[in-house]
């Protein structure tokens, strides 16, 4: 579903990412975790496309992602459900609208996009804040619908980068409750997280970046204690 | 399909709206430019029209030698008229032309008295006025022939000035459509920037960058074209108007060709900003709307 091989991304002498294998199979849940710039995002954008690594290849839903023209970008987008780390609703759509949006962007008829945007509102337990404008919701509401929007076209593969940032604890774990019911209907899931509480808590895949190194990769388990030992936890 | 194009609609409608001030600014900018590019292109039109009219009035004289014979004049006039150049030959016999003369100066000087010292003479007109130097060059090799007054300097001064006229116009025109071609890809760029949420919406569900680019395009299009339309109303009332004026003040302006026709420049005018804003729009969208 996911591979990486031996990939690298250089921003001038800085390496985000240093030689990276990746295998992520289909209908697998998987947390990224690691301190701020160890290199999720950039690692989760080369996955969508967003950015070009600078040695190694990349495979996603069976396209080699490296080798895509612009062109052929959207093909691959329109398989995967997308929630980069700041990806905020449309300000003057209402939540029907912004999902409504999405998917007639990419084609959907009138009464498929009604049909649609109600099934998948329902699904993350939004329909009656359908009339709402964002800034009418709560950050959890918000990340609800920007899962929905991401998951409206029904992608195989869902990539979230941080949905529990800015949120508190009850919330986070709401919402990673969500993308584990989304994962169980066969989605596969990779998120990136330095929420310990929910790593915890999920008992899934984790995968420990540090400084662009894979540094650990342990199936359901909890918050690596590589990370724990290069970081020690701040007592409160 | 009809979802596809109501949602490209949409989405340009949304376009046009969002920077009311901006849309007006950058139309009535092409507007003005357009104005411009109408009115140089109607002048040189008229001038253009002037230009090729006056060499008409310029016609060669060809003067026998004294001791041709009337069958030689009409001789020439005949072999001269066969020439795919020329339009037309009059032959002003000796008689008429020194009557003339001799009536033209008449409350001068008395020549009555006085033996006829003109020849034969051939008044002749080509086709193209810069026909006339080759032409009177090859009536120069004609044995009856006594000299063969060309006008030549006279004509290459008027084609010089219409040289000019043109150049000069279509240097302004082209500035003054660069200006316009920049305001409209720096418009289209402002909307497109003001438009990021919605662009980063569509590249990350996947829509094509057909779907992504199109809406600002077809707003350059309109922008353009507006441009254009207001342009053409303008130039047309201003230009009845000023001729309306002129035409009061010298009637005998009244005998110039016409300008150019007002539905010409109703297409045209648009049309050209429709392209020119399609064009610079497409440009932006291509620049600055990535997947
Ligand atoms: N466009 C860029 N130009 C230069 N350096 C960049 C760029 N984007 C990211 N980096 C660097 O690459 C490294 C990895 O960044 P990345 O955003 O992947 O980290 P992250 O793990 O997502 O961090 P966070 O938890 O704060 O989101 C960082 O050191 C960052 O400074
Ligand atoms: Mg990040």
């Amino acid at each position: 579903m996911v591979e990486l091989r031996k990939v690298s991304v250089e921003y001038g002498e800085h390496h985000a990412l240093h030689q990276v294998d990746l295998l992520v199979e289909r209908g697998e849940f998987v947390f990224l975790v690691g301190t701020t710039g160890a290199g999720k995002s950039t690692l989760l954008k080369l996955l969508y496309g967003a950015l070009k690594p600078t040695e190694g290849r990349i495979w996603v839903l069976g396209t080699e992602v490296n080798r895509l023209k612009p062109r052929e970008i959207p093909t691959l987008r329109r398989q995967l459900g997308i929630i980069p780390q700041d990806y905020p609703l449309l300000p003057r759509k209402t939540v029907w609208e912004n999902i409504a949006y999405a998917l007639s962007a990419i084609g959907y008829n009138e009464s498929a996009v009604r049909q649609r945007v109600a099934q998948v509102l329902a699904r993350v337990g939004m329909s009656d804040r359908a009339r709402y404008y964002p800034d009418q919701l709560s950050g959890g509401e918000a990340q609800r619908v920007a899962i929905a929007r991401a998951i409206a076209n029904r992608p195989p593969l869902l990539i979230a980068d941080e949905p529990t940032a800015n949120l508190d604890p009850e919330t986070s774990w709401e919402i990673i409750d969500l993308l584990l019911q989304i994962n169980l209907r066969g989605t596969t899931v990779i998120v990136s997280t330095h929420n310990r509480a929910i790593v915890d808590r999920a008992r899934q895949r984790v995968v420990a970046l540090d400084r662009g190194r894979i540094i650990s990769d342990v199936p359901h388990a909890g918050y690596p204690v590589e990370l724990d030992r290069l970081y020690p936890p701040i007592p409160l | 399909m009809i979802a596809r194009l109501r949602f490209l609609w949409n989405e340009t409608w949304q376009a046009l709206r969002r920077n009311p001030l901006l849309q007006v600014a950058s139309i009535s900018t092409a507007c003005v430019a357009l104005v411009l590019v109408g009115v140089v292109g109607m002048t040189l039109y008229k001038l253009d029209a002037v230009a090729q009219m006056l060499p008409k009035q310029f016609e060669t004289e060809v003067f026998l030698k004294f001791e041709a014979t009337r069958e030689q004049a009409l001789e020439l006039k005949a072999k001269l008229e066969a020439m795919p150049e020329v339009a037309r030959v009059t032959l002003v016999p000796r008689e008429q032309a020194w009557a003339e003369e001799q009536a033209r100066l008449a409350s001068e000087i008395n020549l009555k008295d006085l033996p006829n010292p003109l020849p034969d003479k051939l008044v002749l007109a080509t086709h193209q006025p810069d026909q006339l130097p080759a032409v009177a060059e090859r009536i120069r090799q004609e044995p009856t022939v006594d000299e063969v007054i060309d006008q030549r300097e006279t004509l290459r001064q008027v084609l010089a000035t219409a040289r000019l006229v043109r150049m000069v116009g279509l240097s302004a025109i082209s500035l003054l459509l660069l200006s316009a071609i920049l305001l409209i890809y720096n418009t289209v760029r402002l909307t497109i920037y003001s438009r990021q949420r919605e662009v980063r919406v569509m590249a990350l569900v996947g829509a094509s960058l057909f779907t992504m680019r199109t809406p600002f395009i077809l707003e350059g299009i309109v922008q353009g074209g507006l441009g254009g339309l207001v342009g053409a109303t303008l130039v047309l009332v201003g230009a009845g108007l000023i001729s309306d004026y002129t035409l009061q003040l010298w009637p005998f302006l009244r005998d110039l060709p016409p300008g150019l026709p007002p539905s010409l420049l109703l297409v045209s005018l648009p049309g050209l900003g429709a392209l020119i804003g399609g064009l610079c729009a497409g440009w932006a969208a291509q620049r600055f709307v990535r997947v």
